[in-house]
């Protein structure tokens, strides 16, 4: 890149592009801190919930991510699976809401992408309920390689785009001895896109039962998490966790390579 | 010519069809109601000869409710002057045929294909009515009729699908597909073959359908932006902008200079990164990696850009009714131009190598050839038929947002020149695609770089009265595919009525079958990248 520095806006300074990266994961200072990742419930200390601006978020997300209870104690429940990212909450309530430019979501559990704030209770994660027993169980089996077939289950190919970004130069998924291949015969992992649309559901079924055991089922984005945007229709299934079991969980619109990459690296333990 | 002038010479020879046509006028639309359907026939061969009519898509829309009963509208477009000519005709529900006219536009039998799998009317004389859309779908449930509702829950049959059978001595059929062997998204394909020749291929798609028409009708205006970006992820500024212009053509709002400017910015970042992945593809299915890493990472570079600018790599999110969300100032710019032209050095660079390695010009040259005339009856948009010397393009035909005021260099006499010699060696082969390619891209560059100021007057502007219902308006974008068409007619309280899509995608995926005839399988792959269509963009 040319070194005209002093005329180029630093925002767009991108001296680390020409060449390959030593560890995706380790870039974090290469993403630019408008970046929507992901979005936490972040209160600032004078935050109080009401009823009004439960309603008002509740209302604001195209996708139903928010929800928001009021029995004896209000609550907010946030899901980062169905979220897409648009942004909407932040604008109606930026004490609460906050956009992060973090990929590290992924879940083992459907239920561990929820968050909640809650009047009552002080706000808090919860905890991180991974069974070490299982962990090192599945290291055991998986070993060092991994095979991945990558399954589109309906999606927009937004998610495709950043699954295919994991094999340029750049992200080069086969440092970590992962790699696509073409057959889910080969493969140790499935890694499913899209809200399951119901004219692929018969495929997902066929493609999981010819996967050899052992095998792990990530699903991609939030259309796979939860049916994103798209819901549960006529013609979607409301996330893939319906017609197959699902081991990670990595939601985004579409998530980031390195969001991929930490998914995949947690479903084998290596995180 | 200006829009008055335009729509007197099409009225004068309307007039001689048929003088009592109601003709009706909006925006850049002429709409004219047939008050018989079987004058429809007639009235398509006539325009077919009078003008250089292309037929764009047929949209249906389940009137009933307004005592209209089923509308049927057939949208015509022309090449060289900016207006579409919708001819109406309703179907009362009692009888649930309409007449096709796929003699005069061949290109009308897949939209035949999704009204009657969609609206279960029935084109009386289309030899070919598959169901497209909607796998095992009982025969008489159609999901865009106002009374099915979204969440309903319909029982599959498991009838099989029927592909044409090709039999003959030594024919072998290839199943493939929905799941692919390459990270793509999904589509069956039946070859027939004989030794390594391919003689016929039927492909089916709708595997991504995922209900978007359907799913439009049940969300507030506001949200509907975000289903539009993602009718296909790498379409998102292009068919958001779609969407936005019908909606700002219905409200008759002018948005922001500047909010135009921003909107042309993305969407020549969209076809630029965009392309440059497609070529890479390319290169990837014969088999050069060199290449295609190289171009990958120029990809991954735009990607990154994108990123800065709008806080998601692939645009999602920039565009809003009545202007832009994402901001840039004139410092900004200045970085995107240094960027591009880094980007566009090593591109350049890349393209030289590449010329001249006689086994990439090897497997690019005649490969996959298509006809003009083929290219025409089947209505052909974007790069597909650009390759072959049709020239389409909704940024000239039918300029949009801020596209009439861009400003390119005048080229010299000479590069004219060079230019037309170009063109000449455009014969519909993969690359031909290849070289139609690299031009877009270069003009992209031109354009965006011909932005050397933003105007100041803010980034959007609000729709403050709500929108006359059922009222309708036509947006179109040119995405990196070709023209998407996105039509719109309001309902109460500015909920949507109707949201019909076509996109570059849906009109171009019929070339494929005929691209492919008499190549060999292994070179299936470079083929269809070098169309490059999207499957969730077809089968919404
Ligand atoms: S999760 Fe988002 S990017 Fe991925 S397929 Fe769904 S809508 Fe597209």
């Amino acid at each position: 890149m040319k070194k005209n520095n002093d005329k180029v806006d630093n925002f767009i300074d991108m001296s680390f592009r020409s060449d390959t990266i030593q560890d995706p994961l380790k870039m974090d200072n290469s993403i630019a801190s408008n970046y929507r990742g992901y979005i936490t419930l972040d209160p600032a200390k004078d935050f109080i919930l009401n009823d009004k601006i439960g309603k008002i978020l509740e209302n604001s997300c195209p996708t139903h991510a928010i929800t928001y209870q009021n029995n004896d104690d209000s609550k907010i429940n946030f899901d980062n699976g169905k979220c897409i990212l648009c942004g909407n909450c932040q604008i109606k309530s930026p004490e609460l809401i906050k956009i992060t430019n973090k990929f590290d979501l992924a879940k083992k559990r459907r239920d561990d992408l929820i968050e909640t704030f809650s009047m009552s209770a002080p706000f808090g994660k919860t905890c991180d309920e991974l069974g070490k027993e299982l962990k090192n169980k599945i290291d055991k089996i998986f070993g060092r390689s991994l095979t991945i077939r990558e399954i589109d289950a309906g999606s927009c190919n937004g998610c495709e785009i950043e699954i295919n970004a994991l094999n340029n130069p750049i992200y080069d998924i086969e440092r970590y001895g992962i790699t696509f291949v073409a057959s889910p015969r080969h493969a140790d992992v499935l890694l499913v896109t899209g809200p399951a649309s119901k004219n692929m559901e018969r495929a997902l079924k066929i493609a999981y039962d010819s996967t050899p055991n052992p095998k792990l089922v990530i699903a991609v984005g939030a259309c796979a998490c939860s049916g994103g945007i798209f819901g549960n229709t006529y013609a979607t299934t409301g996330g893939i966790d319906g017609i197959v079991p699902v081991n990670v969980y990595i939601p985004g619109c579409p998530p980031r390579p390195q969001a991929l990459l930490y998914g995949i690296l947690m479903a084998i333990n290596k995180i | 010519m200006n829009y008055k002038e335009i729509t007197k010479k099409y009225y004068s020879e309307l007039e001689k069809f048929d003088s009592n046509l109601k003709i009706f006028e909006n925006n850049n639309e002429l709409h004219l109601t047939l008050s018989d359907p079987n004058q429809l026939h007639g009235l398509c061969e006539f325009l077919k000869k009078s003008f250089d009519l292309r037929l764009l898509t047929i949209i249906c829309c389940d009137e009933q409710k307004l005592k209209a009963g089923f509308k049927i509208r057939h949208v015509f477009g022309s090449d060289v002057d900016d207006f579409f000519l919708f001819v109406i005709s309703s179907i009362n529900s009692s009888h649930s045929y309409f007449p096709s006219i796929y003699d005069v536009f061949p290109s009308s039998i897949l939209y035949e294909r999704e009204i009657n799998d969609m609206f279960g009317l029935i084109a009386k004389e289309n030899p070919n009515i598959k169901p497209l859309i909607l796998h095992d779908f009982p025969n008489d449930i159609f999901p865009l009729q106002k009374d099915f509702k979204l969440n309903d829950v319909v029982k599959r049959n498991s009838k099989q699908f029927e592909f044409t059978p090709i039999t003959g001595e030594g024919v072998c059929e290839i199943p493939v597909g929905p799941i692919h062997a390459g990270i793509i998204e999904p589509g069956h394909f039946r070859f027939s073959v004989v030794g390594e020749t391919i003689i016929n291929l039927e492909i089916r798609l709708g595997y991504a359908h995922k209900g978007i028409e359907k799913l439009a009708e049940s969300m507030p205006l506001d949200d509907v932006i975000f289903l539009s970006e993602r009718i296909s992820g790498d379409e998102s500024v292009a068919n958001s902008i779609a969407f936005c212009n019908a909606i700002e053509k219905i409200a008759q709002l002018t948005i922001p200079q500047k909010a135009k400017q921003i909107r042309l910015l993305f969407a020549e970042l969209e076809r630029i990164y965009n392309h440059f992945g497609t070529l890479s593809g390319i290169l990837a299915d014969i088999g050069f990696q060199y290449g295609a890493s190289r171009l990958n990472i120029l990809k991954e570079q735009l990607m990154q850009l994108n990123e800065k600018l709008s806080g998601s790599r692939i645009l999602f999110g920039v565009n809003q009714i009545g202007g832009v969300k994402t901001n840039i100032t004139d410092k900004t710019l200045v970085g995107i131009h240094s960027v591009l032209d880094d980007a566009f050095q090593n591109f350049e660079k890349i393209l030289d190598h590449l010329k001249s390695n006689s086994s990439v010009m090897d497997r690019l040259r005649n490969t996959g050839i298509i006809e003009k005339q083929m290219a025409k009856d089947l209505g052909l948009v974007g790069i597909s038929s650009r390759c072959i010397g049709i020239e389409t393009d909704a940024r000239h035909t039918h300029p949009y947002g801020y596209y009439p005021s861009v400003n390119l260099k005048q080229k010299t006499p000479r590069e004219t020149m060079e230019h037309q010699v170009e063109l000449q060696k455009r014969v519909g082969d993969v690359l031909s695609r290849v070289m139609s390619r690299v031009d877009d891209l270069r003009q992209s560059k031109d354009i965006i770089c011909s932005i050397i100021a933003l105007e100041n007057d803010g980034l959007s502007v609000s729709l403050d009265e709500e929108l006359t219902p059922y009222s309708s308006g036509l947006g179109y974008a040119e995405s990196h595919r070709g023209e998407t068409l996105h039509w719109v007619m309001i309902g109460e309280h500015d909920s949507i009525f109707r949201y019909k899509i076509r996109t570059a995608s849906f009109s171009n995926w019929p070339i494929i079958e005929h691209a492919v005839l008499n190549n060999i399988v292994a070179d299936f792959p470079v083929i269809n990248k070098s169309f490059d269509f999207s499957y969730s963009g077809n089968d919404l």
